[in-house]
C-alpha cells in the first residue's frame, strides 16, 4: 500500500515537470439569471493557486495558464463551472445560480422537506461534519454543532452520551431523545457505524416532533444511514488510529507534601500518629502514573456501493477498537451494513432494505479507581518488594508507611482506600454485544401525487456479560500479611458461607426484540401557487420483549476455559435469578397537513394520536397530540424585491403538544424478595429463611407527561447566501412531570411512590450565525457560532411533594433536592462561611454544626435559630448549563483543509467530589489543597484545615464553565490521483486538545447516566475527558 | 391500477377496524399484581413481612443512636471524623429535629404499624377456616403493632394513631391505651409455645411480660407488678434465668427459657439478619471487623467497676488487645472498648449475622416486679426478685427497706443488668434521672426540651398542622 502511495505521489510531481505551454486567458462572466456581468468571480487554474477575480464589467485576464489546464469558475450563492482551456485564449462563460444551499432537505418524519418550507425547528448534521471529527457515537461529534442541543460527552470508551434537546424536562421520565434510525425507532444507536450515516436530523421543537406524539417529549434524532448510488462501484476506505491520553490531570500532593499535612491532621487527635521525612519512607508511588496509560483507538471501514437503474447496493464493514485509560480496558465493535434499494415498474414501485449487524466486545475496568488513585497515599506501593499488593498499613510506632515492623510495634491504617492498580487487575468482567437491526420498506408511487409506504423493521439484541471474582485473592492481597492457610482455615471453618469461596462466576443474559410497523399514505401536489403535502398513518410497535436471567456460582477452576457453571465445586449453592421484561406496546394513528402559497405563507399542522400499554394501571391508554405551526417568507413578496442583501428571511412560530410515556412502571404491588430483605424472616429452631410479603405503597393513575411548547424563530440568509443564521425562542413545559414522593413519614405507606406533582420549564434562545465566502486567490473560508441560553425551573410542586432528595455523595451526605422554583435537583447544602480559627471562637460562636475543632469550616446559621440543621442548607444553582456555545472555522485552500472547533459551557456548578471526602487526613490531596490549607489560626479564612469534616457544603461547589477546542483538523486531498474521480485525503486532528477552566478537578463535564436526582455534576469516579491525537486517510476510487 | 386501490382499501382497512385495547393490554410480568395476590399470598407472609420489618438495617444505625448513643451508657464510637451522619449529634445531645436516625426510626415504626395493620385486615379477609390459626395470626401482627407504639410513645410522647389520623397527635394515655388493648387481645389468642419450625414467633408470654413493661412506663404499679408476678410463676410459659449471665447474648443463648422474645437472625446461608447489626457496632481498626459504633462508655465502665460488676461488665463490654470468648484476638483497636452484645462469633463483621437481638428477657421481668413491688411497699418481694438478678452475677444481696433507696438500687441493676438492650435513654427519662446522668456524662439535659424527641422536620413539612413537641 504505501509504495502504490509513493508511486502515485512520483507521478505527480513528474506530471508536473512535463507541463505544457504556457498561454494568458482572458474572458467575460455574466449572471444566467439577469445577464448581468458577475462582478468578483473567482477564476482560478485547477489546482494551483495561480487564479484572478473579474472586474467590474466581469472581466478577468489570467496569464501562465498552461494550454491544458482547467480553469474555475467560482462565486459564492452561484453553481462552480468548470472550463477546460483546450488552447483558447478567450473563454466566456455564462454562470447559473446556486440554489442549493436553499435546497437543503431535511428529514422530518415519515417524509422529507425543504429546509426553507419548515416552519419548526430543525437541525442537520450532515457526514461532512460527523467524518470531520471521528468517534464510536455520531453524537459525540456533533457536539457544539446544534444550537439547543446539549451533548454531554463521556470518554469511556464505548459509552454514550447524554442528549438533552431544549432543557431537561423531566425528573423521573426516560430522559433520552427519541432515536429513529431509517423511519425505526431503536433504543440505542452505539451499534450503528458512523461512517454509515448520513445525516442526524434533530427535530428540537413541538411542532416538528409531535408527529412522533406521546415519546417526542424530549425531542426526536432522525438517522438516515447510506444508500446505493447507482454508477460503477465506488470504493470508500477509511481509516484513522488515535492516541489517547488525560486532558486534564489534576496536580497530587507529593510525597512530603502528604507527609506533612497529615501530621498536621494527626496533632490535632489525642494520639496523634507522626510519618517519618519522605527520605525515611521506603515507597513514593504516583498513583496516576501506574493507573493510567495512553488509550489507542484504531478504526477502520471500507465501504462499496454502485448499482444500475433497478438496483441500487451500499455494502460497509467497520472494525473499531479502543484501548481505554486503564490496564487491559477494552471496546472493540465490528458493524456490517448493507442497504439495498430496488427499483420496479418504473420507479413506481421502490423496496429498500437496510440491515445492519453489530458485534461488540468489552472488557470493563472498575472507574472507581479513579477516585481511588487521587485518594491513596504516594507512600503507599503498588507492591512491597516483596511483591504482595500494597495496602495503607502504616506502622504507627516507627512513622514508617510498611505492613511490618518490630516485634511490638503498632500496624495502623493511613486510610481505607483500596489500591487502585489491584482493583483494576482484578476485575475480570466481559460483555459482548450482539444487535441485529433491519428494516424493509415498500414505496408505491399511486398516481404522481398519492404514494403509499409501509415499513417493518425490528432489532434483536443479545447481550453476555460475565463476571469472575478471584475471592481468595482479594482476601489475600486486603493484607500482605494474610496467608492462604489462614483463608483455607477460614474457609473449613465457615463452610457455607460464600465469602470464604475461593472465587465466584457471575454469568448475565439480557435478549430484547422490538418490532415496527408503519404504514403510511403522502399526498403531494401544487395547482398555480398552492402547494400541499398531506401525510396519513397508523403504526404498530411493540419493545422490550425478552428476558434477562443471572446465574452465579462458586469455586469454578482458576482458568478461563472452564468458567462454565457446570464446573463449580458444589460446596455453595449456585444461585439463579431469571425473569421476563414486561414488553411495551404502542399503537397509533397520525396525520400531517402542510400548506403554502407561493411558498410565501405557510401553516402545518400535526395530529397523533398514540395509545400505549404503560398505562395499563387506569386503561386510559389514548393520548392525542396535535401541533401547528406558521411561517412567514418574508423574501418571497414583492415589496422586498428591491432589498437585493437579503436572500432568504422567513419568520415562524410554532405551538404543540408532545408525550413522554416513558414513566416509572406504575402498578400496586405486592412485593416480595427472595433475598436478605426487610419482609423476609427466619423461624425455627434451625433459623430457617421463611418469605414475608409486603404491600406496595398503591400506585396512583399515572399518565403520560404532556409537555406543551410554544416558540418563534427566524431564518436569515444574507448577502448572496454569505451569511446565513437563526434565532429562535422556546418555552416548553412539562404539565405534569411525575415525581418519586416520599410517602408521609407516619402513614401506613412506606414504599416511594410516582405520581405527578410539578411543572417542569425549560424557557430559552437559540441563536447561530455563519459567513462564508471565497476569496480571489482560491482561499474559502466558513465561520460560524452558535450560543443557546436555557433557563430551567421546577414550578407548582404539590403540596408535601417538595423536598425529594438526591445527589448522594456515598457517604450518608445529600447535595441535592427538587424544590419549587429551583431547577431540577438543584444544589442543596450548607454554605462555608469561614474557618474556624480558635477554640475561643467556636465556644463564643453563636451556631455551631456538631463539634467544630479550629481549621474546620463554619457553616452560616441562615435562619438565626442558634442551631445548624438541616433548616440552613441553601440553594446553590444547578449542574445544569444555563449558556451552550460553539464557534468554528473552516479553511479550504487548493488541496488543504482546516478546521477548528471550540465548544464551552457556562452557568452550571460541578461538585469536586474528590476534594470533598472522609478525609482524615490519610487520604491524598491535590497540591492546591495542600498549597492553600489552613494552617493555624488567621491563616486563611476560606480553606480548611487537613482535619475537615466531610459536609457537603458550598465549599466544594465550583463553576462547571469551560471552553474547550474540541477538534483541530488539517487534512490534504489528492485528486484524481490514478484515474478520474479517485481521491485520497490524509488528516491529522487533535480532539480536546486545550480545555480552559477553573474547576479544579479532572473534569467538569459529568453526566454519569443523567438521572438528575444521582450523581451528574458529581465528580466521584468519573472518566476523564481525554485529549486524542489521530491520524487518518480517506480514500475514494 | 385496480390493484393499486386494493391497497389503499386494505389500507383503510386496518385505519378502522384494527381494535387495539387488546393490543395494548400487557400483563405485568416483573411484579405480581395486587389484585392477583390472593392466588399468590397466604396471610402469614404478610405476618411474616412485620417480622422482617425488624431486620431492617434502620435498626443497626438509626436505632443505636436513638437509643444508646445519646444515653450514658453508649459513645458514637468510630473515627473521630466519621459522623455516622448525625450519631456524633446524639452523642453530644445536640441533634435537631432534622437529624435523620430520628426520622428514620419514627418512620420505621409507622411503617411497621402499617404492615401490621394490613396483615391483620388480610387474615380477616382472606378466609381462613382454622379460626385459631387466624387469629393467631392476627394476636402476632398485634403483639407487633404494640411493639412499635411502645417505642413511639416513650420516645415522643403523644403520637398519632395511624388508623385514626395522621395528623392529630393523640395523647399519651390514648396511646397506651392502645397499646394495653392490642397485648390484651394478643395475649388471648396468642399460644404459650410453638412447635419448633415456628419458635421465635411471639407469644402470650411475650405479650404478658411487654404488658408489665408498659405498665411499669405508666407508674401502673398493681398492674406491672401482677403482670410480672404472673410472668414470672407462670407454669404455662415455664420461664427461668440462665445461670451463666454471659451465655445471654451468644449464640447458645438464643431463644432460651430466659427469653420471651428476639429479633430472629442467622448468619449462614442463605442468610438473613438484623442488617449490619454486628457489623456497624463491630471493632474497627485494621485488627477489627466493623464500623465501631455504639462503643461503651468510660460512665458505663466505672459503673460496672465501682459495683465491682465484673461478670456483667465482660459480658457486656470489648476491651481492646483482649482475646473473646471464642478465642478470637481482638487486638489494637481504634477504641477502646465496643459492645459485646452485638458481637457474633461466626459472622464478625458479615451483613447478616446470627445475632438475635434479645427484646425482652425474664432478667427483666424481675427488675419490674422489683421495681413495682417497692412502689406498693411489698419491700421483701422487691428485694427478693432483685437479689435473684444480683446473686446470679456474684454480687453481695440488696438489703435496704429504705423505698427511695431502694428504689435507686433497681434503677442501678437495671443499668447493668440492661446495658446495650436499647432501654437506657427511655429508663433515664422516666425514672427523672436524665439530667443528673447527661450532667455526669458531660452532656446538657434541658428540663422540659430533652425528655421527648422532637417531631421529624419532615413530618412538620409534610404535615404542618401537626404539633411540635415542646421547646424544639
Amino acid at each position: 500500500m504505501k509504495l502504490k502511495i509513493a508511486t502515485v505521489i512520483s507521478f505527480l510531481f513528474c506530471s508536473i515537470l512535463l507541463s505544457a505551454q504556457q498561454i494568458t486567458v482572458s474572458g467575460t462572466v455574466k449572471e444566467g439569471a439577469t445577464g448581468e456581468p458577475a462582478i468578483g468571480v473567482t477564476v482560478l487554474v485547477k489546482g494551483t493557486s495561480n487564479g484572478t477575480v473579474t472586474d467590474m464589467d466581469g472581466n478577468y485576464s489570467l496569464p501562465n495558464v498552461p494550454n491544458d489546464a482547467t480553469l474555475v469558475f467560482s462565486y459564492i450563492g452561484m453553481q462552480t463551472l468548470e472550463e477546460p482551456v483546450n488552447g483558447r485564449t478567450t473563454i466566456n462563460v455564462t454562470l447559473s445560480e446556486d440554489v442549493q444551499a436553499l435546497e437543503e432537505v431535511v428529514v422530518i418524519g415519515y417524509g422529507t422537506a425543504r429546509k426553507i418550507d419548515l416552519t419548526g425547528s430543525i437541525a442537520s448534521v450532515g457526514e461532512d461534519i460527523i467524518s470531520r471529527q471521528p468517534a464510536l457515537n455520531p453524537l459525540q461529534s456533533a457536539q457544539g454543532k446544534i444550537s439547543g442541543v446539549n451533548i454531554v460527552n463521556n470518554d469511556a470508551p464505548g459509552s454514550a452520551p447524554t442528549v438533552v434537546i431544549r432543557g431537561l424536562g423531566t425528573a423521573l421520565g426516560g430522559r433520552d431523545p427519541l432515536y429513529i434510525v431509517d423511519g425505526f425507532p431503536v433504543t440505542d444507536i452505539r451499534n450503528i457505524s458512523a461512517s454509515d450515516i448520513v445525516s442526524m436530523d434533530v427535530l428540537k421543537d413541538a411542532a416538528s416532533a409531535s408527529i412522533y406524539g406521546v415519546r417526542a417529549a424530549n425531542g426526536v434524532i432522525l438517522i438516515t444511514t447510506k444508500k446505493g448510488q447507482s454508477g460503477k462501484p465506488k470504493v470508500g476506505v477509511e481509516s484513522y488510529v488515535g492516541v489517547k491520553n488525560i486532558l486534564n490531570k489534576v496536580q497530587m500532593a507529593n510525597a512530603q507534601q502528604y507527609i506533612e499535612h497529615y501530621n498536621q491532621n494527626q496533632s490535632m487527635l489525642a494520639t496523634p500518629i507522626q510519618l517519618q521525612n519522605a527520605s525515611s519512607q521506603p515507597y513514593n508511588t504516583d498513583w496516576y502514573d501506574e493507573l493510567i496509560r495512553p488509550g489507542v483507538v484504531t478504526n477502520n471501514l471500507v465501504s462499496v456501493t454502485g448499482g444500475g437503474e433497478n438496483v441500487r447496493y451500499y455494502v460497509s464493514y467497520n472494525y473499531y477498537d479502543e484501548d481505554g485509560l486503564l490496564d487491559n480496558q477494552n471496546y472493540r465493535r465490528s458493524t456490517i451494513r448493507n442497504n439495498n434499494e430496488y427499483s420496479f415498474f418504473d420507479n413506481r414501485l421502490k423496496l429498500n432494505q437496510t440491515l445492519n449487524l453489530s458485534f461488540s466486545n468489552e472488557v470493563k475496568k472498575p472507574f472507581g479507581a479513579f477516585n481511588e488513585a487521587y485518594r491513596q497515599s504516594p507512600l503507599v506501593p503498588v507492591h512491597y518488594n516483596n511483591g504482595k499488593w500494597g495496602r495503607p498499613f502504616v506502622n504507627t510506632t516507627t512513622g514508617i508507611v510498611n505492613y511490618e515492623g518490630a516485634p511490638g510495634d503498632v500496624i495502623g491504617s493511613l486510610n481505607s482506600i483500596g489500591n487502585p492498580v489491584y482493583n483494576v487487575a482484578q476485575n475480570n468482567e466481559r460483555e459482548s454485544v450482539i444487535t441485529l437491526q433491519g428494516g424493509f420498506e415498500g414505496e408505491f408511487k399511486i398516481t404522481d401525487f398519492l404514494k403509499v409506504n409501509s415499513r417493518f423493521g425490528g432489532t434483536k439484541y443479545y447481550n453476555k456479560n460475565r463476571q469472575f471474582s478471584d475471592i481468595k485473592d482479594g482476601w489475600l492481597s486486603a493484607d500482605p500479611a494474610r496467608t492462604e492457610a489462614e483463608f483455607l482455615a477460614l474457609k473449613e471453618a465457615n463452610p457455607t458461607v460464600t465469602s470464604y469461596a475461593v472465587n465466584s462466576l457471575r454469568l448475565k443474559d439480557i435478549e430484547t426484540f422490538r418490532w415496527t410497523w408503519e404504514g403510511f399514505a403522502t399526498f403531494n401536489k401544487s395547482f398555480n401557487r398552492h402547494n400541499v403535502e398531506a401525510v396519513l398513518g397508523l403504526s404498530r410497535e411493540k419493545y422490550g420483549i425478552g428476558y434477562e436471567s443471572t446465574l452465579r456460582g462458586y469455586e469454578v477452576p482458576q482458568k478461563p476455559q472452564y468458567w462454565n457453571l457446570s464446573m463449580v465445586s458444589g460446596d455453595y449453592e449456585t444461585e439463579v435469578a431469571q425473569f421476563g421484561y414486561t414488553p411495551t406496546a404502542i399503537a397509533s394513528y397520525f396525520g400531517r397537513l402542510q400548506y403554502n402559497f407561493d411558498h410565501r405563507y405557510y401553516i402545518s399542522a400535526v395530529l397523533r394520536r398514540d395509545g400505549a400499554s404503560t398505562f395499563k394501571q387506569n386503561k386510559d391508554y389514548w393520548g392525542t397530540f396535535p401541533s401547528v405551526g406558521l411561517g412567514w417568507t418574508i423574501s418571497q413578496e414583492e415589496f422586498m424585491n428591491d432589498v437585493a442583501f437579503i436572500d432568504h428571511l422567513k419568520l415562524k412560530g410554532t405551538w404543540g403538544e408532545l408525550g413522554n410515556h416513558n414513566i416509572p412502571l406504575n402498578v400496586s404491588q405486592i412485593l416480595t424478595d427472595p433475598g436478605s430483605a426487610n419482609m423476609n424472616y427466619v423461624f425455627g429452631a434451625e433459623q430457617n429463611l421463611v418469605y414475608g410479603a409486603r404491600f406496595g405503597t398503591p400506585a396512583m393513575d399515572l399518565s403520560w407527561e404532556v409537555t406543551r411548547e410554544w416558540g418563534f424563530g427566524v431564518d436569515y440568509t444574507f448577502m448572496n447566501q454569505r451569511l446565513s443564521g437563526s434565532l429562535d425562542y422556546y418555552n416548553k413545559t412539562n404539565t405534569n412531570a411525575i415525581l418519586l414522593i416520599n410517602p408521609v413519614l407516619n402513614s401506613t405507606f412506606e414504599g416511594q411512590f410516582y405520581d405527578h406533582g410539578a411543572k417542569v420549564r425549560n424557557a430559552g434562545i437559540e441563536f447561530s450565525i455563519g459567513w462564508s465566502d471565497q476569496l480571489a486567490n482560491g482561499l474559502t473560508y466558513e465561520i460560524g457560532a452558535n450560543y443557546s441560553y436555557n433557563k430551567n425551573q421546577v414550578l407548582e410542586v404539590r403540596d408535601t411533594y417538595n423536598g425529594a432528595i438526591g445527589g448522594s455523595l456515598a457517604d450518608g451526605q445529600i447535595s441535592k433536592r427538587l424544590q419549587d422554583g429551583q431547577p431540577l435537583y438543584a444544589w442543596w447544602m450548607f454554605e462555608a462561611d469561614g474557618v474556624w480559627q480558635t477554640q475561643e471562637e467556636i465556644d463564643n460562636a453563636n451556631a455551631v454544626y456538631g463539634t467544630a475543632q479550629p481549621g474546620q469550616l463554619k457553616y452560616k446559621d441562615q435562619n438565626g435559630d442558634g442551631l445548624i440543621d438541616d433548616r440552613d442548607k441553601i440553594y446553590l444553582g444547578s449542574y445544569l448549563p444555563s449558556s451552550n456555545y460553539a464557534v468554528h472555522l473552516n479553511l479550504e485552500y487548493k488541496n488543504f483543509d482546516f478546521g477548528i472547533d471550540g465548544y464551552g459551557v457556562a452557568g452550571n456548578k460541578v461538585y469536586n467530589g474528590l476534594k470533598y471526602g472522609r478525609i482524615n487526613g490519610g487520604e491524598n490531596i491535590a497540591y492546591e489543597t495542600y498549597r492553600n490549607r489552613w494552617t493555624g489560626a488567621g491563616s486563611t479564612n476560606i480553606h480548611p484545615g487537613p482535619n475537615r469534616a466531610p459536609i457537603a457544603s458550598s465549599y466544594y461547589l465550583e463553576s462547571g464553565a469551560f471552553f474547550r477546542i474540541n477538534n483541530i483538523t488539517l487534512g490534504y486531498t489528492f485528486n484524481d490521483l490514478v484515474a478520474q474521480g479517485t481521491s485520497l485525503r490524509l488528516y491529522t486532528t487533535a480532539q480536546n486538545p486545550f480545555m480552559f477552566t477553573k474547576y479544579s478537578g479532572f473534569t467538569p463535564e459529568i453526566s454519569s447516566d443523567g438521572n438528575p436526582s444521582l450523581t451528574p455534576g458529581i465528580e466521584l469516579s468519573a472518566y476523564p475527558t481525554t485529549r486524542n491525537f489521530l491520524f487518518g486517510i480517506n480514500l475514494q476510487f | 391500477m385496480k390493484k393499486y386501490f386494493n391497497i389503499t382499501f386494505i389500507l383503510a382497512g386496518i385505519f378502522l377496524l384494527s381494535s387495539c385495547s387488546d393490543f395494548l393490554d400487557i400483563d405485568s410480568k416483573e411484579k405480581i399484581e395486587a389484585e392477583d395476590s390472593e392466588e399468590n399470598y397466604t396471610p402469614e407472609q404478610f405476618v411474616n413481612g412485620i417480622y422482617g420489618m425488624f431486620t431492617d438495617w434502620d435498626y443497626a444505625f438509626s436505632f443505636l443512636a436513638v437509643t444508646e448513643i445519646i444515653s450514658d451508657n453508649a459513645d458514637k464510637g468510630s473515627s473521630p471524623s466519621d459522623s455516622g451522619a448525625d450519631k456524633n449529634l446524639f452523642d453530644e445531645l445536640t441533634f435537631t429535629s432534622t437529624a435523620g436516625s430520628l426520622s428514620a426510626m419514627w418512620s420505621r415504626w409507622y411503617k411497621t404499624i402499617g404492615r401490621a395493620t394490613q396483615a391483620i385486615e388480610y387474615a380477616e379477609s382472606y378466609g381462613l377456616t382454622d379460626e385459631a390459626y387466624k387469629n393467631r395470626l392476627i394476636g402476632e401482627s398485634k403483639f407487633l403493632r404494640a411493639v412499635c407504639y411502645f417505642w413511639l410513645v416513650r420516645g415522643w410522647g403523644d403520637v398519632t394513631l395511624q388508623h385514626i389520623d395522621n395528623t392529630n397527635r393523640a395523647s399519651k394515655e390514648e396511646v397506651y391505651a392502645f397499646i394495653e388493648q392490642d397485648l390484651t387481645e394478643a395475649m388471648q389468642v396468642l399460644p404459650a409455645s410453638y412447635n419448633s419450625a415456628n419458635l421465635g414467633r411471639a407469644t402470650k408470654g411475650a405479650a404478658h411480660g411487654l404488658l408489665s413493661k408498659v405498665y411499669l412506663y405508666q407508674g401502673k404499679w398493681q398492674q406491672a407488678y401482677d403482670a410480672a408476678t404472673a410472668v414470672i410463676n407462670s407454669s404455662e410459659y415455664n420461664y427461668s434465668l440462665l445461670d451463666d449471665y454471659s451465655m445471654i447474648w451468644r449464640v447458645e443463648g438464643e431463644n432460651s427459657s430466659e427469653s420471651l422474645f428476639e429479633i430472629q437472625a442467622r448468619g449462614e446461608s442463605i442468610a438473613h439478619g438484623v442488617q449490619q447489626y454486628s457489623q456497624t457496632q463491630g471493632a474497627r481498626g485494621t485488627t477489627g471487623w466493623g464500623w465501631g459504633f455504639n462503643t461503651p462508655s468510660e460512665n458505663l465502665l466505672t459503673a460496672f467497676n465501682d459495683e465491682g460488676d465484673e461478670i456483667r461488665r465482660d459480658a457486656t463490654i470489648i476491651f481492646r488487645n483482649s482475646t473473646l470468648y471464642d478465642g478470637y484476638v481482638v487486638g489494637n483497636t481504634e477504641n477502646p472498648m465496643y459492645n459485646y452484645k452485638a458481637y457474633s462469633s461466626a459472622n464478625k463483621g458479615a451483613d447478616d449475622t446470627d445475632k438475635n437481638i434479645r427484646y425482652l428477657r425474664l432478667g427483666e421481668i424481675y427488675l419490674i416486679q422489683a421495681e413495682a413491688a417497692n412502689e406498693l411497699g411489698r419491700t421483701s418481694e422487691a428485694l427478693a426478685a432483685l437479689n435473684t438478678i444480683r446473686d446470679r452475677v456474684n454480687l453481695p444481696a440488696v438489703r435496704t427497706t429504705d423505698q427511695a433507696e431502694l428504689r435507686r438500687a433497681v434503677w442501678k441493676e437495671r443499668r447493668l443488668e440492661l446495658a446495650f438492650e436499647h432501654d437506657r435513654w427511655f429508663d433515664l427519662v422516666r425514672t427523672g434521672q436524665a439530667r443528673e446522668a447527661m450532667a455526669a456524662d458531660n452532656k446538657t439535659f434541658v428540663i422540659g426540651k430533652h425528655e421527648l424527641f422532637p417531631i421529624p422536620n419532615q413530618q412538620l413539612i409534610d404535615t404542618p398542622e401537626m404539633t411540635q413537641n415542646p421547646n424544639w
